[in-house]
C-alpha cells in the first residue's frame, strides 16, 4: 500500500501520542510523507488522547479518513473520540486483551477476525521492561512488523528519547519494541498488508502550523508581539517569546485579549511589524482593537487559530466556524482582509502575505489558522524563502514631512505613514472620524470620503489571483470550493474523482474577504453545480459567497461542524453524485451526510 | 540640552523649547473653566523643561473629555478607545524605548473601562507617565456617575444618589507598587508642572493624579478656587516621600483632604521592562 491511516487511543499516562510522534519522525527520516493529528479531552492531564498518524509515499494532504489500523489501549477512552477514529470494513483493529472484547458500539461482529488481534500489552510491557509506561513501545513493535514500517529508525528513536532516562529504562524499551515486534512475526494479520518504501529520501521539516506561522512572521520581520495564553494558539505566542528576542524585537504577555491586541496596534503605531495571536473567545475580545486599527490605518496581523465555537465551546478541537466574526465583527463599516491557511506548509506562506498586505494597505489582517493545522505535525519540504518579496509600509519622503497630511486623499487610498520619533511626521492617530490631517471631525461628509478611502484602497487585492488555487477542466460543469484545513481533504477528493473521469475544477482561496467577485464569477461561468466544504454548521464562506456573486443554480454547501473531519471518501461520493444519473448510495447514508442547504 | 545644530529630515530644530512648541493649532472642545485647560499648560511647560523635541514624545489617551489631550499638542499623539490607552502605549514605548511615552485620561476611561489594564502596566514598570485628569464625573456624556464619584452623588444614573464607595485612585496605584505616585490641581500650576515633569524624569511608571475640576457637572465644592484654598502641599507638611506606608496613610484621606506633591518616590527605582528586554535583545 501507498498510504497507510493508523489511530491509535489510551488513556493520558499511555503515551499514545508520544508513540505517534516517535513513529511520525522515524518514517519522515525515511523519506515518506506524513501528517499526525492528535486529539485530547480538555483535562490537563490524564483523561482520554489520540492521535491519527497518517504515512504516504506520495505527499499527504490531509489526516484521512476511515483507518487502516485502530490500536485501542482501552475501550472506553477509544470510544471517546467516536467519528474521530472511524473504522471500516478493512480496518487492522488491534486492542488491550484485558480490556475484553470489542464493545457492540462498533459491530465488530461481522468484521474479518484475521484482522482484529486481542494482544496482551500491558503483560507484554511487564515482561519486557517491568513497567506499564513502555506499552508505547510494544505498539510501536507490533506496527513495525505488520506493516512494514522502518523499525531500525524507531529503535533509533527511541534510544534518543529514552537516552537521559539511564540505560535500564533505555534497554527496557527496546526489549518492549523487540517483544511486540516478535509476537507481530507469530501472530500475522490476514489479509497481511505492508507499506511500500519510499520514492526518495527527501529531507522533510517535521513540524506544525503554530510554530510555522511564528518562524514566518519572524521571517517577514515581525518585531513585537503580544498576546494572552489561550488554546490551541498558545504556541505561536510560545515560540515568539523563545525567538523574537534574538531578532531584536519586543515580546509582552498582556494582562487580557485586548490588551494583547492594544499593545501589538501600539507597537505598530511605532513602526513595528506587529502580530498577536488568539482563538475564538479571544477575537470577540479584540474587535474593538481591531476596529481602531482599521481606522487609525495601522497595520496588524491577528491569527485566529479556530476551535469549536460559540463561547468556550470545544477548546481542544478545530472548526472553521470564526469566519463570520472575523470579516464582520467590530461595529461600523470596516473591510478587514482574511486570509486562511490550507497546511502547515502553507500558513508560511499565507503568514508572510498577511503581513505583506498589512503594510501595503495599512490594515488590520486576520489569518483564520484551525486547530488540526496548528498542533498537527506534518512533513513539510524546505521552503524555498527566496521566492517571497517583503513590502514595508510607504513612508512619508522628507518634503512631505515640512507639511505632513497622514490621512492625504489620493488615488491609492494609501496616503505615506510616519512613526513616533520622525521629524516632521508628528500627527495623531485616532479612533475618532478625522479629518486629513488627522484632526477629529464631526462631519458626515468627511467620514464618508474616510469610508471610501479605507474600504476603497483595499480593491485591488480582490485580483489577487495568486490567492486562490484553481485546477481542473476550465470548462467543467461541477466545482468543489473549500477552504482552511478541509481543503486539503477537498483536494484529494477531487483528484481521485478527476482520475475517475468526472469533469470538475477546484477552488480553494486563501484569500476569504473581501469577496473576490470577478474571481468567482470567472469560477462559476462554466459550472452547472458547485458544492463548497467547510467545517461549521452554516457553511459560512457558501453564505458569505453568495452576499457578493451571483453563483450557479446549484450551489450547495457540505458543512458540518464538530471534531469529526469530512473525509475525502464523502466529498469524492457528493462528486459522484453530481456527475452522474442519480444512484442511490447507502453508504452515502450510512456516513451521515448532511442534506445540502 | 538641547544642540541647537541639530537637523533632522530637513526640520531645523530651536536652540530651546518653550512650552508653545507642544502645543498645536486646534482648539480643545472643553468648556470653559475646565481643569484640564490647567492640565494642558502644566504638560507642555513641563515638556519644555525637559527639552526633548516633540516628535521624540508618544502622547497616549483613551476617551473622555480629557482623553482629547493628545490632539493639544505638537507631540505624535494617540487617541485610542475607551479605556486601552495604557496597554497601546506600553506597546508603544517597547516598540521604541526612546521616546518619552505619555499616558492621559480620565477616572472613567482609567479607573472604570480600563481599571484592569492599570495594575499591569505598574507591576511591569515600563517607563511611562501616566496623568489621571479625575473630575469624578463623566463629563463627555453629560454628568453620570464615574468610578471616583464620592457614595451619594447624585447624577443621571444615580438619581438617589450613589450606592457604591469610589476607587481610590492614589491608594491603588500606591498598593501595586508604583515608584512614583503624586496628586497635583491646575489651581496650582507650578506646582503642577514641577509634578508632571518629575514624573516623566522618574525612570519607571508614574502616576499623576490630578484633581481636575468639571465646570459642568462637578461638584461646585471641587472647582478651582475652592481647590486653591483647600489644598494642602504634602512639601510644606514635611512628608517624607520616601515613606510608602506614610504614602499610603495619607492617600487615604483622598478626597477628604486635597494633598498636593509626591506622595512616594521610589529612592532605589526597580529597574525598568525595557532595560531588562535590553539584556534579552543583546543576548546576555
Amino acid at each position: 500500500m501507498n498510504d497507510l491511516t493508523i489511530g491509535m487511543a489510551g488513556s493520558g499516562g499511555d503515551g499514545i501520542v508520544s508513540a505517534g510522534e516517535s513513529l511520525m519522525s522515524a518514517v519522515a527520516k525515511q523519506g515518506y510523507f506524513a501528517i499526525l493529528t492528535k486529539s485530547f479531552g480538555s483535562q490537563i492531564r490524564g483523561g482520554e488522547s489520540s492521535c491519527r498518524l497518517r504515512v504516504g509515499t506520495e505527499p499527504v494532504l490531509n489526516q484521512g479518513g476511515t483507518l487502516d489500523v485502530a490500536v485501542a489501549l482501552n475501550w472506553e477512552d477509544f470510544l471517546r473520540f467516536g467519528g474521530e477514529l472511524p473504522i471500516g470494513e478493512n480496518t487492522a483493529v488491534i486492542y488491550e486483551q484485558k480490556c475484553g472484547a470489542p464493545p457492540e458500539a462498533l459491530h465488530l461482529a461481522v468484521h474479518p477476525p484475521g484482522l482484529i488481534q486481542a494482544v496482551p500489552f500491558e503483560a507484554m510491557a511487564l515482561q519486557a521492561a517491568g513497567t506499564r509506561q513502555a506499552k508505547n513501545n510494544l505498539v510501536l513493535g507490533l506496527l513495525a512488523h505488520w506493516f512494514g514500517l522502518p523499525g531500525d529508525a524507531i529503535v533509533a528513536g527511541i534510544r534518543k528519547r529514552f537516552a537521559a532516562k539511564g540505560e535500564e529504562v533505555l534497554q527496557g524499551n527496546e526489549r518492549a519494541f523487540a517483544l511486540g515486534s516478535d509476537y507481530a512475526g507469530a501472530n500475522p494479520l490476514v489479509p497481511a498488508r505492508s507499506l511500500n518504501p519510499p520514492l526518495a529520501a527527501s529531507r522533510c521539516l517535521v513540524t506544525d502550523g503554530n510554530e510555522m506561522c511564528a518562524k514566518a512572521a519572524l521571517f517577514a520581520g515581525c518585531r513585537f508581539f503580544s498576546g494572552y495564553p489561550i488554546t490551541p494558539a498558545t504556541e505561536i505566542m510560545q515560540h515568539m517569546q523563545r525567538e523574537l528576542w534574538k531578532h531584536g524585537g519586543s515580546f509582552l504577555q498582556a494582562e487580557d485579549e485586548i490588551a494583547g491586541a492594544a499593545a501589538a496596534v501600539g507597537a505598530s503605531f511605532a513602526g513595528r511589524k506587529a502580530m498577536t495571536a488568539t482563538s475564538g473567545p479571544g477575537l470577540s475580545l479584540k474587535t474593538e482593537v481591531l476596529g481602531l486599527a482599521g481606522i487609525a490605518e495601522l497595520p496588524l496581523v491577528c491569527v485566529d487559530v479556530q476551535r469549536g465555537g460559540p463561547s468556550t465551546g470545544l477548546p481542544t478541537k478545530g472548526e472553521q466556524s470564526d469566519l463570520f466574526a472575523a470579516a464582520f465583527s467590530a461595529h461600523g463599516d470596516m473591510v478587514r482582509p482574511v486570509l486562511a491557511p490550507i497546511s502547515v506548509a502553507d500558513i508560511f506562506g499565507v503568514t508572510v502575505e498577511a503581513f505583506n498586505i498589512a503594510e501595503q494597505f495599512q490594515t488590520p489582517v486576520i489569518i483564520l489558522s484551525d486547530q488540526e493545522i496548528a498542533q498537527r505535525k506534518e512533513t513539510v519540504a524546505a521552503i524555498d524563502t527566496s521566492r517571497f518579496s517583503m513590502i514595508d509600509r510607504l513612508a512619508p519622503t522628507e518634503a512631505e514631512r515640512v507639511d505632513y497630511v497622514r490621512f492625504r486623499f489620493n488615488a491609492s487610498g494609501i496616503s505615506p505613514i510616519s512613526r513616533p520619533g520622525m521629524a516632521g511626521g508628528n500627527y495623531l492617530a485616532s479612533g475618532i472620524e478625522h479629518d486629513e490631517r488627522g484632526e477629529p471631525t464631526a462631519s458626515g461628509e468627511i467620514h464618508r470620503r474616510m469610508n471610501d478611502k479605507r474600504l476603497n484602497k483595499l480593491n485591488p487585492l480582490k485580483q489577487r489571483r495568486n490567492l486562490f488555487t484553481i485546477e481542473g477542466d476550465a470548462n467543467a460543469p461541477i466545482g468543489l470550493i473549500s477552504w482552511g484545513s478541509v481543503a486539503g481533504t477537498a483536494l484529494e477528493a477531487f483528484r481521485a474523482a478527476r482520475a475517475e473521469g468526472i469533469e470538475a475544477k477546484l477552488m480553494i482561496p486563501r484569500l476569504l474577504y473581501p469577496i473576490a467577485e470577478e474571481i468567482y464569477q470567472e469560477f462559476f461561468a462554466s459550472l452547472r453545480t458547485c458544492l463548497v466544504v467547510e467545517q461549521s454548521h452554516q457553511g459560512q464562506l457558501h453564505r458569505l459567497i453568495r452576499m457578493w456573486v451571483n453563483v450557479p443554480s446549484q450551489f450547495e454547501a457540505m458543512a458540518r461542524s464538530g471534531a469529526n473531519p469530512i473525509a475525502p471518501r464523502d466529498i469524492l461520493e457528493a462528486l459522484r453524485l453530481r456527475a452522474g444519473p442519480p444512484v442511490h448510495s447507502p453508504r452515502l447514508q450510512a456516513n451521515n451526510l448532511p442534506s445540502p442547504i | 540640552m538641547i544642540s541647537p545644530e541639530t537637523v533632522e529630515g530637513g526640520i531645523p530644530k530651536p536652540a530651546a523649547y518653550v512650552a508653545k512648541d507642544y502645543r498645536s493649532d486646534l482648539k480643545p472642545i472643553w468648556c470653559p473653566g475646565c481643569g484640564d485647560y490647567g492640565v494642558l499648560g502644566a504638560v507642555s511647560r513641563a515638556l519644555a523643561a525637559i527639552g526633548r523635541p516633540p516628535h521624540e514624545i508618544a502622547f497616549i489617551s483613551g476617551i473622555g473629555c480629557s482623553s482629547r489631550i493628545p490632539g493639544y499638542t505638537t507631540a505624535y499623539g494617540f487617541n485610542t478607545v475607551h479605556g486601552r490607552a495604557l496597554p497601546i502605549a506600553q506597546g508603544i514605548k517597547l516598540a521604541n524605548p526612546d521616546l518619552i511615552v505619555l499616558v492621559a485620561g480620565g477616572d472613567g476611561d482609567g479607573f472604570s473601562i480600563g481599571g484592569g489594564h492599570v495594575p499591569h502596566a505598574i507591576r511591569r514598570n515600563i517607563d511611562l507617565t501616566y496623568i489621571m485628569m479625575d473630575n469624578q464625573i463623566y463629563g463627555l456624556t453629560k454628568g453620570q456617575l464615574s468610578p471616583t464619584s464620592p457614595r451619594g452623588t447624585k447624577t443621571p444614573t444615580s438619581v438617589y444618589g450613589s450606592l457604591e464607595a469610589p476607587v481610590n485612585p492614589l491608594l491603588y496605584v500606591l498598593a501595586y507598587g508604583a515608584g512614583f505616585v503624586a496628586q497635583g490641581v491646575p489651581a496650582d500650576l507650578d506646582g503642577l508642572t514641577k509634578l508632571i515633569e518629575e514624573a516623566i524624569r522618574f525612570p519607571g511608571f508614574s502616576f499623576v493624579n490630578i484633581q481636575s475640576p468639571c465646570v459642568s457637572f462637578g461638584d461646585a465644592e471641587n472647582q478651582t478656587k475652592v481647590q486653591r484654598a483647600k489644598m494642602r502641599k504634602l512639601e510644606a507638611e514635611g512628608h517624607d516621600t520616601t515613606n510608602r506606608n506614610r504614602a499610603m496613610e495619607l492617600a487615604q484621606e483622598y478626597v477628604q483632604t486635597l494633598y498636593t506633591g509626591v506622595f512616594y518616590r521610589d529612592p532605589n527605582p526597580a529597574p525598568t521592562y525595557e532595560s531588562r528586554m535590553k539584556i534579552l535583545q543583546q543576548g546576555q
